[in-house]
């Protein structure tokens, strides 16, 4: 059993001034196994942060992220059975867009694709892939969404089966959805 | 002593007990030493006492008290006669054969015989000792004819005058080199004197008026009078620790009156504070207390007997003044929570204080001092009241550069740990004086201080700006004005942390204000009246944010930044507000550093992508200013420095020409022109289209040219630009047919099939994938498809 913790689009301190306070009480060090961050860490400060929730962190760059910072633009690792791509998405055009999106799955050859910039949660199936959009863990304001609220996602994956837990902060509660998703058989 | 005692010879007892009392009239002990001695003596004593009262009562030897009193004064020194008179006194007034006051009038002034210091200390202490039980107190048994309260004061008031003098001469004796050995001695025999204001204290007829009228008077003329730093220190404390509060909150003018005329050794300001912290726990006793304090403006006394100290002991430590005033700020607090008006007046009077100081002598901890003080009211549940204190900022200002800088940094923390929001142009005014220090440069406060700090401190204070905001849009607006305003002349180098929250905020403001209707909804309108201010028109929002933008990229400092807020404000003109111009004018702005500006290629890549992103989603414009924008955008994508990166901007381009139908939405009233057609021009797609085959196939010679034949990028690029003719195909689109679609197939299967794709794992993957996935396509894709063979 494997814990993923995928949550990006932090945007401090641009748009926002703190990861809420109900998710940093959720987000305990040591009980996670790995996280993804799609990108827009935008500080030094959250990825220290990241790193004491656990020392495994993976970063890609988001297109508010310090053009210094040396995160790359996608990364794929192999985690608890699956293979998961990791992208912000601010290249893939149109944004948000499955189809683009779908794309860039088959390249990276992933069966998750983990990608953010939109700041709405979102997971779809295509074909016989994944697709997962954590949104944004402050809820910081986005150029594409009427209305966004912080949500990240906690996936537990064993051997090519992943239950993706979406945690969402809706008037202050903390809202959780469970999705399952099972590798199609090679 | 004793045998002679137990032989009933008191004549003998007596001598022998005046050579043992003789022995106290050494000079060379150490005090120390000579209270073991004195100890001794005191407990031979006590059993002549008890023996001498036998001698009296039972066997009545025809011995009254009034000859034994008259037989001690035969012996010869001064010193023991006194001490025996002092004994058989004490043995008088119990058997009540004379009058107390007498006795002890009569004592308190013969005792002025001794006037050796350490020697005559003990004598009064003996005294006091023996007397205490025998005091014409009210309701003891030696009231009366023996005398009234009046005269135990008195006697006590004499002895105690009597006492701090010889106590006080102490430091004269021996030589002046060993003055810190002697202080130290003194200091040892402070109780001594202390015991009579104890005793004082004690006693059950003391009340209030007494107190007032006699005793504190006396008290306080002998401590100011003596002019001693260690016997003003202490008895201060004795007074204050001693006495009941009510006796303090009567007499609080001439307690306070004494405090300017210490010796400046005096530390007043743990003087200052024991009284304040009294006074507070008395006050959390009775809410009476708080009255009966108001009545007579405690608070107001105080703080001005604090200003009268600091002003008349110019030479008093800066740190020793600024702890008077962090005890009165305590003591404001716990007396009145509620009234932060009582801390500013603390903190004007402390710069007051202070201020004609200047530069003090022991700067770190006045430093420290003043630090405390200034984050008294920081500890508040409601840190932002803080704000109200007028005085702050000019307390802070006495800090020197690097501590105002921390205390600044300080409040900012405060502020981000509450849930505070700042929602008055006013207030948030104040806000940025309190953080001066943060938002400018000031001389001196940024030695040493390396870019992460820096980038730490002003990562805070752009935090900080989303807590600046109010529900009402005007004043929300009002408020992000002021912000800008302020920050916007921190230079250069605070700009790119400080302008991109104001113009997110202001961005947000803007979907806020469409969402209400353009503030035309009746919600805002009924805001507004209550504000006194109008909601601002999205335009004027927008406006703003243009300008933010513009001073962003004119600092120079990160072109991209800037950028990324043009494309956020194009959008949101865009596909918010709906204004043609604005977003038009924020593309052209965008536009305008990308060609200037972007320092790298990596950068231009990330620009480049996000631009093309932005326009791709806008719906505002009609075609012709569409056509200008977007063709700008490709030729962009023609200029980028690698082959590879060419070709994928060219495809992302693509897509500009081909929207996709927009979600049916509740038609919104913004007050914005309406959203044009979707584009779907396939001529324009297919000439990006092959625009992409040419460069993917000129990165192939160019790596042959280079004899780097063996490189899969150009392979991987067929791949791709082979999934986006899929994708068009599936949506319909004329230019692709079947045959053109079997055409691509045919060419990306001959690439695979050369021995460096076959070697490339991940490629062979995609390919594998692609297939696959037109396998899908094809499966649901009807007809169309009937043509195409894997």
């Amino acid at each position: 059993m494997v814990l993923v913790l995928c949550i990006g689009d932090i945007h401090i301190p641009q748009r926002a001034t703190d990861l809420p306070a109900k998710f940093k009480a959720l987000l305990v060090p040591g009980k996670i196994h790995h996280i993804l961050c799609p990108g827009n860490l935008c500080t030094q400060e959250v990825f220290d942060y990241l790193k004491t929730v656990c020392g495994d962190l993976h970063v890609t760059r988001g297109d508010f992220d310090n053009a210094g910072s040396q995160y790359p633009e996608e990364k794929v690792l192999s985690l608890g059975g699956f293979k998961v791509g990791l992208c912000h998405g601010h290249q893939v055009v149109p944004w948000g867009d499955m189809d683009a999106l779908g794309l860039l799955q088959r390249k990276l050859d992933v069966d998750i694709l983990v990608t953010g910039h939109t700041h709405e949660f979102k997971a779809s199936k295509l074909e016989d892939r994944f697709l997962i959009n954590p949104g944004s863990a402050t809820g910081a304001f986005g150029s594409m969404t009427k209305a966004s609220w912080p949500s990240f996602v906690l996936m537990d994956m064993d051997a090519g089966k992943a239950t993706v837990y979406v945690y969402e902060l809706l008037n202050n509660d903390v809202k959780v959805e469970k999705i399952e998703f099972v590798k199609a058989p090679a | 002593m004793k045998r002679a005692l137990d032989d009933d010879n008191l004549r003998e007892a007596l001598r022998y007990s005046a050579a043992m009392l003789g022995e106290l009239r050494t000079s060379l002990l150490t005090p120390q030493k000579y209270f073991e001695l004195y100890m001794q003596a005191f407990d031979e004593l006590r059993h002549l006492e008890a023996c001498a009262a036998y001698f009296a009562e039972e066997h009545n030897k025809g011995r009254s008290y009034a000859d034994l009193y008259e037989l001690v004064q035969h012996a010869g020194n001064v010193l023991p006669r006194l001490y025996l008179l002092c004994t058989v006194g004490s043995c008088f007034i119990r058997a009540k054969e004379a009058h107390a006051k007498d006795i002890l009038r009569d004592l308190v002034e013969m005792c002025k015989g001794v006037q050796h210091p350490t020697r005559g200390l003990f004598l009064r202490s003996y005294l006091c000792q023996v007397s205490r039980g025998l005091l014409p107190d009210t309701g003891s048994e030696y009231e009366g004819e023996g005398g009234r309260i009046s005269d135990a004061l008195e006697f006590l008031l004499l002895n105690f005058t009597e006492m701090n003098k010889l106590w006080v001469r102490m430091q004269h004796q021996g030589s002046p080199k060993d003055r810190e050995r002697r202080e130290k001695e003194r200091q040892q025999l402070a109780d001594l004197v202390g015991k009579n204001l104890t005793y004082m204290s004690q006693l059950e007829g003391l009340d209030v008026r007494l107190y007032q009228d006699v005793v504190q008077p006396r008290m306080m003329e002998q401590v100011v009078s003596c002019r001693d730093d260690i016997a003003q220190q202490y008895l201060m404390q004795c007074v204050i620790q001693g006495f009941p509060d009510e006796c303090h909150l009567r007499t609080l003018p001439a307690l306070l009156a004494a405090l300017p005329e210490l010796q400046a050794g005096v530390r007043v300001h743990l003087v200052l504070a024991s009284l304040l912290d009294r006074l507070a726990r008395y006050a959390a006793t009775d809410a009476s207390v708080v009255a009966a304090l108001d009545s007579c403006d405690a608070f107001g006394q105080l703080l001005g007997a604090a200003g009268k100290v600091a002003a008349q002991h110019a030479e008093m430590a800066g740190g020793d003044v600024a702890a008077m005033f962090i005890a009165l700020a305590q003591f404001a607090a716990a007396v009145y929570p509620g009234q932060l008006g009582l801390v500013d007046r603390v903190l004007v009077a402390c710069h007051e204080a202070l201020g004609e100081r200047g530069g003090t002598a022991d700067r770190t901890r006045a430093e420290k001092q003043l630090i405390a003080l200034l984050a008294l009211p920081l500890a508040r549940p409601d840190a932002v009241a803080v704000l109200g204190l007028s005085a702050y900022p000019r307390v802070m200002a006495l800090l020197a550069p690097t501590s105002r800088k921390e205390m600044a940094a300080k409040i900012v923390a405060t502020l981000l740990e509450g849930d505070t929001e700042v929602g008055e142009p006013a207030q948030v005014e104040k806000l940025f004086d309190f953080i001066a220090p943060l938002i400018a440069d000031i001389p001196g406060a940024d030695a040493g201080q390396d870019e992460e700090d820096f980038e730490e401190e002003q990562g805070a204070v752009a935090r900080l700006i989303h807590r600046l905001r109010s529900p009402l849009p005007g004043r929300h607006f009002a408020v992000l004005k002021a912000a800008r305003a302020r920050l916007g002349g921190g230079g250069a180098r605070r700009l790119r942390f400080v302008l991109p929250p104001i113009a997110f905020q202001a961005l947000g403001l803007v979907r806020q204000l469409a969402e209400g209707g353009a503030g035309r909804g009746p919600s805002s309108s009924a805001a507004a009246v209550e504000d006194g201010e109008d909601a601002p028109t999205a335009e004027a929002v927008l406006q703003f944010v243009h300008g933010v933008a513009v001073q962003l990229a004119e600092a120079g400092d990160k072109p991209e930044v800037a950028l990324q807020l043009f494309l956020a404000g194009a959008q949101s003109a865009s596909e918010v507000a709906r204004l043609e111009l604005i977003a038009y004018e924020f593309f052209e702005q965008a536009f305008l550093l990308y060609e200037e500006a972007i320092p790298d290629s990596a950068a231009e890549r990330t620009a480049l992508a996000s631009i093309v992103g932005a326009l791709q989603r806008c719906t505002v414009f009609p075609p012709e200013p569409r056509a200008a924008l977007v063709h700008k955008a490709t030729g962009y994508s023609a200029k980028l420095l690698r082959k590879p990166d060419q070709c994928r901007a060219v495809l992302a381009c693509s897509r500009l020409f081909w929207q996709a139908t927009p979600e049916p939405s509740p038609p919104q009233d913004v007050g914005g022109a309406a959203p044009q057609p979707p584009v779907r021009d396939g001529e324009r797609v297919l000439v990006c289209l092959k625009r992409a085959l040419k460069t993917a196939h000129a990165a192939q010679q160019q790596l042959a040219a280079a004899l780097r034949g063996a490189n899969t990028a150009p392979a991987s690029l067929f791949v791709e630009i082979l999934n986006h003719y899929l994708f068009y195909f599936d949506q319909g689109m004329p230019g692709i047919t079947p045959s053109v679609l079997q055409n691509l197939l045919e060419l990306v299967a001959n690439e695979m099939a050369t021995e460096p794709c076959q070697a490339d794992a991940a490629l062979v993957a995609f390919h594998a994938n692609t297939l696959k996935h037109l396998a899908a396509l094809k499966a649901k894709g009807g007809p169309r498809y009937d043509a195409i063979q894997l």
